[in-house]
């Protein structure tokens, strides 16, 4: 074999790694179960060398992107991993975003001089539509995370190949929806099974030295494509607070706050000053704002750029202890993944525009207007959970308008078709549009907000877990704010508002009305002549 | 024009429209003859007419099209002025799609502009539930008015589309009825794609409605043109890779946009098929990007297909495309990884080596590598500057302190990579292993990279067409009259799927009526049944064969579907009928047979040795394609130079020529074909 060069190793691994990772999606996609993860793509899939570092990871959620490393090498420090063992967990303590996103963890083993010897570690998440808890679809406005749902510490769901049915009855008996639970969990055991042995054909086609030497190479490129992105940045040091409307049990707004730092290629991130964490559900764990630091990242990096543990180095993440961005047991953080993770991206984003005026954004609609509804199907005879998420509107910036009733940031999950929905759910769609007027003004104006209204038509229970309620999405450059997210229930013609996270049990026939908010503007407008 | 087929057959002429040539493929008495003129792109009928003219075509025969217009009438936005109808409440339906972006990591998302404006979306009162019934009224009063103000604000194309119509049509057609008469040209969603999720299928009807007056229009064209030939009826191709009839086409022409690529999907299992393999991966490696499609007897299909962002949700052959073409541009980018494409240099300025540009391409690492003949290139027509390419070649590869053949080798070698990567992820989308097909290779690069390709794959076997650049074309001859036929059912209980007799029935009545149309004899239909079924709780379906056997046996298909394509399946698990297929088609009689050569058997000979570059320079003897008799074999390293493409068989292949000229290309250690 001619021996290769290494800009062009670089590149042929490159695609080598992302292709696992893509494979191991596709599987989990196609074989999924609940609408969640086919249809809404609430889901990533990753390899990482033996230490734990990530090597690629399909592109999906990137709120996972920073979460999933910790996970797999706190499991590799507390968990004895054999051969065909596979770990199932979603412990906040070890690298969890919150209780509905379970892990699959598998470490891979090869053979090498009459030993076994671990090559890698494939891992999925994925976001299960209900695990227990005080409400259907498991985001309560709750106090404590044992109202959230069922706390799995990392257990051996597979020993030496050999699936625990034990572990899987135990999940199942917690859930409100058993048989969903049990069908994703084996398309995750099937996404794992397949990246395993893809990794373990690549160790052989190789050589296990071989495959350490080009995944040390995509580390220190990975990490010197990051530098070169920093040095080419205003060094200094800018700060930001932006606020949550409450934490959904009691009033008050919740600051985040960030010092953001570039200096001689790195980046630090320094949340000293935000909210001491608080008793409902917005506290993010460390690896949650890790991952929004490490999103922004993203963001700024080089189109395609590969995103592995190369690219962390330089990135320092200061998230105090017992704080809404880094969480301590037994703090309720059902919305800290979905609603902090947006505000510590608007906080962070916030921070820059000093630096970078002409490529931040406004802020975008910072919420993502968790809605679950569940109950017993009266119509089908089953019991139901449903859950989702509603887009916004993305901010304006000098490249032009933000686009209207699309996710931006920390999430990229897809609607659920009104025509699927109906099929599945005693619910019905009587609206789903974009929510006029309510991007802010200014040159590029803010995009628009989506309005969802839905007919609920058995008994159930609803949960909302949205912000933005209150405060509204900053403009920049002189642009308008977007419009505050509403809620409301419409009892007999009756408008109520609702708060932005509540649970409730609306009577048959009632209709909840979600109006999400609108982006931030950027420039001052230009006035008519 | 649709006249029954008479005893003698007659010829059959493919025409395959591209970016910078128009591709005919000529089949008489089973001889094939090729042809290529330049294309007119204002109007493409004019090069279809000026190659008819300049192969002296005096037979009768007739044509199947593959055309880029309705495609870029979507590329370039010039489709018709297209106004939506919908269901309360579902006027931005279309707009937010499922409310994602396209790109991950990025600060300002985008999403390609709505084909139908908001002041051109329509709501009207009517509703339907999920089990079809009508819980709303179609408001007539609401429905009415509309004709004035469609007309006031010059709509051209009016696309109907309401919630749950692909289980009850009954509004959609009141509407379309209530509108009639305009000047407009109208479909409603039950027609275009009766499947539920409805923002797939509001695209795929507006996508119709934004098309099909453009194409229409270009077809009269076209047959006015072909009315001074013998041209005895003309088809268009269709993404599926069946043909239609140009009325057909008229109506539907969201099927032509993919023709091209499946016609060189259809040529290229024709050819496979004729050398006893019919499980493939097409490898179609052009100027920008490369198609690769995955057929295992038949041609995998899918119906999520998109073009440039907006869904089709029509079944189209599955055909992947990747940025990697000869023209790809290769730099080194800020971390020190050398990445070639997404971005071509395109037809102008070219490669480096076309004497204009400056940026070095796949072409141009190939002609460094001594892989190209400077002189032969497109038959002599185009000489490359070879010198110019080192030169800028030696100059980049010194900046990167590499050599100047191997920066060239490494262009090469990641572009390859790209390819396997796109390769690998349709194979394992479906639940196959690469190493157990045979790579087909064409496309004016394909050839050069298949070996390469094929050992990065673990592939052991690869043909070669005896003409890479025009098979589109003699797919498009070959191709048989297809069309096809869904309707979503969502059948949970087994109790409901005996009602698919009559409902396959019906879809069958429908289809003879249109095949009768076409004018192919009844004796030649063929229709496939086959059923959409899934557990329940999922939301993707399988296809399983539905013809023969009880549902019973339906179920016990998918299991095995089921454990094949995904590595599992629940024996216990309830499963659900979604919806039902039916595939009608009919073969046209046109056919391609072996040669018939007197001097099977004998030896290639090559009189010169070029030196090319694999680690080290190396004479390697050089063969003329059109010299090549059946029966004659190879041993690479070597090359084999044609018009319009050159076949690089590295070290460890051995080629043998077949009966139909056909290079196939096998790793010494697996003598086996």
């Amino acid at each position: 074999m001619i021996p290769i060069p290494r800009p062009i190793s670089l590149e042929i691994f490159r695609h080598l790694f992302a292709s696992v990772a893509e494979e191991m999606g596709g599987v989990l996609e196609r074989t999924a179960y609940s609408p969640n993860i086919k249809e809404r793509r609430d889901y990533s899939a990753a390899i990482y060398d033996p230490a734990g570092l990530l090597v690629a990871q399909a592109a999906h959620i990137p709120v996972h992107l920073g979460a999933m490393p910790a996970m797999v090498q706190a499991l590799m420090q507390r968990v004895a991993l054999e051969p065909g063992d596979m770990v199932v967990c979603n412990d906040p303590s070890v690298g969890g975003t919150h209780l509905p996103d379970i892990s699959l963890v598998m470490p891979v083993f090869v053979p090498r001089r009459g030993q076994t010897v671990l090559a890698g570690v494939v891992a999925n998440r994925a976001h299960h539509a209900d695990v227990g808890g005080a409400s259907p679809g498991s985001m309560p406005a709750a106090r404590e995370i044992f109202q959230e749902g069922l706390v799995i510490p990392p257990l051996k769901i597979m020993r030496r190949g050999e699936l625990d049915e034990q572990i899987v009855a135990f999940i199942c008996a917690n859930v409100r929806t058993p048989e969903e639970r049990r069908g994703d969990l084996a398309a995750q055991i099937a996404a794992n099974q397949t990246g395993a042995r893809r990794w373990t054909e690549l160790t052989g086609h190789y050589g296990l030295e071989g495959l350490t030497q080009a995944i040390r190479e995509a580390h220190e490129y990975a990490r010197r494509a990051t530098q070169a992105l920093l040095n080419s940045l205003p060094q200094g040091s800018w700060e930001w607070t932006d606020y949550l409307d409450d934490d959904g049990v009691e009033r008050g707004r919740v600051p985040v706050h960030v010092r953001v730092t570039i200096r001689d290629g790195t980046l630090a991130c320094d949340f000293t000053g935000s909210a001491p964490q608080r008793s409902g559900g917005v506290n993010a764990t460390e690896a949650v704002t890790r991952s929004a630091c490490y999103f922004v990242l993203g963001c700024l990096l080089e189109e395609d750029a590969p995103l592995n543990a190369g690219c962390f180095e330089p990135v320092r993440v200061i998230a105090p202890s017992g704080t809404v961005v880094n969480a301590t047991h037994p703090a309720a953080i059902a919305g800290g993944n979905v609603e902090t993770s947006q505000r510590i991206v608007d906080a962070l984003l916030g921070a820059l525009p000093q630096a970078l005026p002409d490529r931040i954004p406004a802020a975008g609609y910072g919420t993502m207007s968790n809605v679950a509804i569940g109950g017993w199907d009266a119509i089908r005879g089953q019991p139901f959970a449903y859950y989702e998420t509603i887009g916004g509107g993305a901010g304006g910036s000098a490249a032009g308008s933000g686009a209207s009733g699309i996710h931006v940031h920390m999430t990229n999950t897809r609607n659920t078709p009104i025509e699927a929905l109906e099929c599945h759910y005693p619910l019905r769609v009587r609206k789903y549009g974009l929510r006029e007027g309510s991007g802010g003004e200014g040159r590029h104006p803010g995009g628009d907000g989506i309005e969802r209204e839905i007919e609920i038509l058995c008994s159930a229970q609803v949960s909302l877990f949205g912000d933005r309620r209150i405060t509204r999405p900053y403009g920049l450059r002189g642009g308008g704010k977007g419009a505050a997210g509403t809620n409301l229930l419409v009892r007999r013609g009756k408008e109520r508002r609702l708060p932005g996270k509540c649970t409730l049990q609306p009577q048959p026939g009632d209709i909840l009305r979600i109006l999400t908010p609108g982006g931030g503007g950027w420039g001052r407008e230009r006035k008519q002549r | 024009m649709a006249r029954p087929q008479s005893l003698s057959l007659p010829a059959f002429l493919g025409v395959d429209v591209g970016g910078t040539f128009t591709d005919f493929a000529w089949l008489e008495d089973g001889r094939l003859r090729i042809h290529k003129v330049p294309s007119t792109t204002h109007d493409q009928s004019q090069a279809v007419l000026a190659g008819i003219r300049e192969m002296g075509l005096e037979r009768e025969f007739r044509l199947v099209h593959g055309t880029t217009v309705a495609t870029n009438a979507v590329l370039e936005r010039r489709g018709a002025r297209t106004a939506l109808i919908t269901t309360r409440g579902c006027r931005d339906v279309l707009e937010i799609g499922r409310q994602t972006r396209q790109v991950l990591y990025t600060l300002t998302p985008s999403r390609p502009e709505p084909l139908v404006p908001r002041e051109l979306r329509f709501e009207v009162d009517e509703r339907l539930d999920w089990q079809g019934e009508a819980i709303l009224p179609l408001s007539q009063e609401q429905v009415r008015p509309l004709s004035e103000e469609l007309r006031k604000r010059q709509v051209e194309a009016l696309a109907v589309c309401f919630l749950f119509s692909f289980l009850n049509a009954a509004h959609e057609q009141q509407a379309l009825a209530a509108l009639k008469g305009g000047q407009w040209f109208a479909c409603a969603s039950h027609q275009v794609l009766p499947e539920y999720r409805e923002y797939e299928r509001t695209s795929a009807t507006v996508l119709n409605a934004y098309i099909s007056p453009v194409l229409s229009k270009y077809l009269r064209q076209l047959e006015k043109r072909l009315g001074g030939t013998r041209c005895e009826g003309a088809r268009a191709m269709q993404s599926n890779g069946g043909a239609m009839s140009l009325a057909e086409a008229r109506q539907s022409a969201i099927h032509t946009l993919f023709s091209g690529p499946a016609g060189g999907v259809v040529g290229a299992m024709a050819v496979a098929k004729a050398a006893g393999q019919s499980r493939i991966p097409t490898f179609d490696m052009g100027g920008t990007s490369t198609d690769v499609c995955l057929c295992d007897g038949v041609p995998s299909s899918t119906s999520q297909a998109s073009i440039a962002g907006l869904p089709l949700g029509v079944p189209t052959l599955a055909i992947d495309s990747v940025g990697a073409g000869g023209g790809s541009i290769a730099r080194l980018d800020v971390a020190g990884a050398l990445r070639v494409g997404p971005e071509s240099a395109g037809a102008d300025p070219g490669p480096a080596c076309y004497g204009r540009g400056d940026r070095l391409t796949v072409t141009d690492a190939h002609l460094v590598l001594g892989h190209l003949l400077p002189e032969a290139f497109l038959g002599g027509r185009m000489p490359l500057d070879v010198e110019r390419a080192r030169r800028l070649m030696a100059q980049l590869a010194s900046q990167w302190g590499l050599g100047t053949e191997e920066l060239a080798h490494g262009i090469l070698q990641v572009a390859d990579a790209q390819m396997a990567r796109a390769l690998r992820r349709v194979s394992a989308e479906r639940g196959y292993d690469p190493r157990e097909f045979t790579l087909v290779a064409f496309g004016g690069c394909g050839p050069l990279h298949t070996c390469a390709l094929a050992e990065a794959l673990g592939i052991t076997r690869v043909l070669v067409p005896r003409y890479p650049g025009i098979l589109s074309a003699l797919g498009l001859a070959l191709s048989d009259v297809a069309r096809e036929y869904a309707q979503t059912v969502l059948w949970r209980e087994p109790s409901a799927w005996p009602r698919a007799e009559t409902a396959f029935a019906a879809l069958e009545a429908r289809a003879a009526a249109d095949l009768g149309a076409e004018g192919v004899l009844r004796e030649s239909w063929e229709f496939s049944r086959m059923v959409g079924m899934r557990y329940q709780g999922q939301s993707y379906e399988i296809l399983i064969a539905a013809e023969a056997g009880s549902t019973a046996e339906w179920v016990e298909r998918f299991h095995l579907a089921h454990q094949r394509t995904y590595g599992h399946h629940n024996p216990r698990g309830a499963v659900e009928v979604v919806n039902l297929r039916l595939r009608a088609s009919a073969p046209t009689g046109a056919a391609w047979a072996p040669h018939e050569h007197s001097d099977v058997g004998a030896k290639a000979t090559s009189d010169r040795l070029v030196p090319i570059w694999s680690g080290g320079w190396k004479h390697v003897p050089v063969y003329e394609r059109e010299m090549l008799r059946p029966g004659a074999s190879l041993s690479g390293p070597t090359l084999v130079v044609q018009e319009d493409s050159t076949v690089l068989i590295p070290q460890g292949w051995q080629a043998e020529v077949d009966a139909f000229l056909n290079l196939r290309l096998v790793r010494v250690e697996e003598r086996a074909w």
